[in-house]
């Protein structure tokens, strides 16, 4: 057992990830660290080499409360941020990280301006004052170097009509069309959390993997993380899936100009060249609405929010209206100029 | 602010609804020459309401014309010699007028214009309104082929000359099931994308220094060549023979003309 506290070389306090500074920082004195060069005599750990089933903050001696699945906290009677170490060591030791740059305040306004965007969102809804809670938390994600060998016979024709006399030729020419492909899809990411909803996670995507940088604790000081429930063996049927459909669109790139394909021979080829186990940031916003409650994820690096917002039937309704009422006097117009009456 | 432009829309939309029921013009006027009694006098009261309506809103007369005994005389002649005797049109004695005449004797049927009807019921139009109507006449459903006459020649006359006037494009019911169908559309795209949408593709993850298309081969095999007529335009649907032309009545009036048997 590990419970690891990053402490200020200035004044002792619990130091937490800077989003804007990329850095170790201290809320009591404002120094900042680098995370590379911290000082190794200031980082506390906590050791017990029995199972224990209980995680104690250094701090104040309080018991942490987590699930099985948490790496990194903050003591809920301190606020001490705390990283737990043992459950990111071994097997469970992330390879990457990219580091939130959206700090919690930045966060909150995004997702206000988020909100306020929203066309079919009830007004009542964009106020974006009943925030639940806001939570910055590293979930972890698996991220796969995929290669795919494709091999495709395809017959494919082109089409020509042209017009002689007093006849329409319709022309077709037959093709049988071989490709050999080699495709490299690097970094794909498929979350690993079970408590995560895929679809939402998935919608997150791009991130900026420009600053993904090498695994270091703490970066996770002051933010919730958690471990990986599946493996990356687990996860290869879902990323499969994913490049198949990939390298479908890809071939399909290479057939423009036939206007019909008909596959004879398709042999799809995927191999998983690498897997990085990686933590990825994500501000989750539990916010409450006509007595239930709808969770959005927010991309902690670019600030894309996705999630279910309740929509508004009279919205709906008036943009339905709206948008047919002005069609239709448009096509009215329309036919007004092409010679046909008003009404 | 945004509710009330809806409003404004949905109001400036079911103007002409309310118009409609206003524009009712309060003459009565004989439009109904039904001289061979193919009609009940119902049906004659319920054609002379509808072309009333019609009539005065294209300011020319819609006429429906029967007769069992034109007396030797040819159906356009008829026709020709009727318009000048009775001085038929909206705006003034010999003026616009919409005429079909039922020949029961000979079994034909002719489709004419004058003045304003001239233009806009040209003889290609008035083709178009024959070919539409000859079915009905030739099932015996007089009232039905009366009834579509004035309509389709109202519509014809809304659409200015050398369009064509059965472009869909022109049809109510097409441009509203159009803008609903857009509308509902474009609601179901927003509400669909209110949750964020997924912003990468197959371009996203691909390392383009180790993807590319190692051996392809496009292997021609052969040509297949399938001809077939060009549609002709001039469709003659419905009855036998029959042909444009107007003329010029004995009183001078010139007019635009379609005719056939049914």
């Amino acid at each position: 057992m590990m419970v690891i506290h990053y402490k200020c070389p200035n004044c002792g306090a619990d130091m937490v990830f800077d989003s804007k500074s990329g850095m170790l920082s201290c809320d009591s004195c404002g120094r900042k660290d680098n995370i590379e060069n911290f000082p190794k005599e200031f980082i506390r750990t906590a050791f017990s080499k029995e199972e224990a089933k209980e995680y104690h903050c250094k701090n104040c001696g309080a018991i942490l409360i987590t699930d099985a699945d948490t790496t990194a906290t903050t003591c809920s009677f301190c606020g001490a941020g705390v990283v737990l170490g043992d459950r990111l060591s071994g097997d469970m030791a992330p390879a990457k990280v990219i580091p939130f740059t959206i700090s919690k305040e930045e966060a909150m306004k995004a997702f206000q301006s988020w909100c306020k965007k929203g066309l079919l969102t009830p007004r009542g809804f964009m106020t974006a004052d009943r925030v639940k809670g806001i939570v910055g938390m590293y979930v972890p994600f698996w991220l796969y170097d995929i290669n795919s060998q494709v091999e495709v016979n395809a017959l494919c024709t082109k089409v020509r009509t042209y017009t002689r006399g007093d006849y329409i030729y319709t022309e077709t020419k037959y093709y049988d069309v071989y490709r050999d492909v080699d495709l490299t899809y690097v970094k794909v990411p498929v979350d690993a959390s079970k408590k995560m909803n895929d679809e939402l996670m998935d919608k997150l995507e791009p991130y900026d993997y420009r600053y993904l940088k090498d695994f270091n604790m703490p970066y996770l000081a002051g933010y919730i993380a958690e471990k990986y429930n599946f493996t990356d063996k687990d996860l290869l049927p879902r990323v499969t899936a994913r490049i198949e459909e990939y390298v479908e669109s890809y071939i399909r790139s290479t057939l423009l100009g036939y206007t019909t394909i008909r596959y004879q021979n398709k042999q799809i080829d995927i191999k998983q060249k690498d897997a990085y186990y990686t933590l990825l940031p994500v501000w989750m916003v539990y916010y409450d609405y006509n007595q239930s409650e709808h969770t959005f994820a927010m991309n902690g690096q670019t600030g894309k929010v996705v999630g279910t917002p309740p929509l508004s039937f009279g919205k709906i309704a008036a943009w339905f209206g709206g948008i047919a009422s002005a069609t239709f006097i448009i096509l009215r117009l329309i036919s007004l100029i092409m010679g046909g009456g008003l009404w | 602010m945004r509710n009330k432009i809806h409003v404004v829309l949905i109001v400036f939309l079911l103007f002409p609804f309310v118009f409609k029921v206003t524009a009712l013009a309060s003459e009565t006027k004989q439009r109904v020459y039904d001289f061979a009694n193919l009609l009940t006098s119902e049906e004659i009261h319920e054609l002379e309401v509808l072309s009333n309506k019609y009539s005065s809103k294209r300011k020319t007369d819609i006429i429906i014309l029967t007769t069992n005994d034109t007396k030797d005389r040819d159906v356009v002649e008829y026709m020709e010699d009727f318009y000048d005797e009775q001085a038929l049109g909206y705006d003034k004695p010999h003026g616009n007028t919409a005429i079909v005449t039922i020949d029961m004797q000979h079994r034909e049927v002719y489709v004419a214009g004058f003045y304003r009807a001239e233009k806009y019921l040209d003889n290609h139009r008035c083709d178009l309104v024959r070919h539409k109507i000859t079915p009905d006449l030739s099932q015996g459903n007089y009232y039905e082929a009366f009834r579509s006459f004035i309509k389709i020649s109202y519509r014809y006359m809304g659409v200015r000359p050398g369009v064509n006037p059965d472009n869909i494009f022109f049809y109510w019911g097409f441009q509203v099931l159009v803008s609903l169908g857009i509308a509902g559309i474009a609601v179901g795209i927003m509400a669909y994308h209110s949750g964020g949408k997924i912003t990468v593709n197959e371009n996203t993850y691909r390392d383009p220094g180790h993807s590319k298309v190692i051996q392809s081969r496009d292997h021609y095999i052969k040509s297949t060549v399938t001809k077939h007529k060009k549609p002709s335009n001039n469709n003659s649907g419905g009855g036998s023979g029959g042909g444009g032309g107007g003329g010029i009545s004995s009183g001078g009036h010139s007019h635009s003309g379609s005719r056939g048997s049914f």
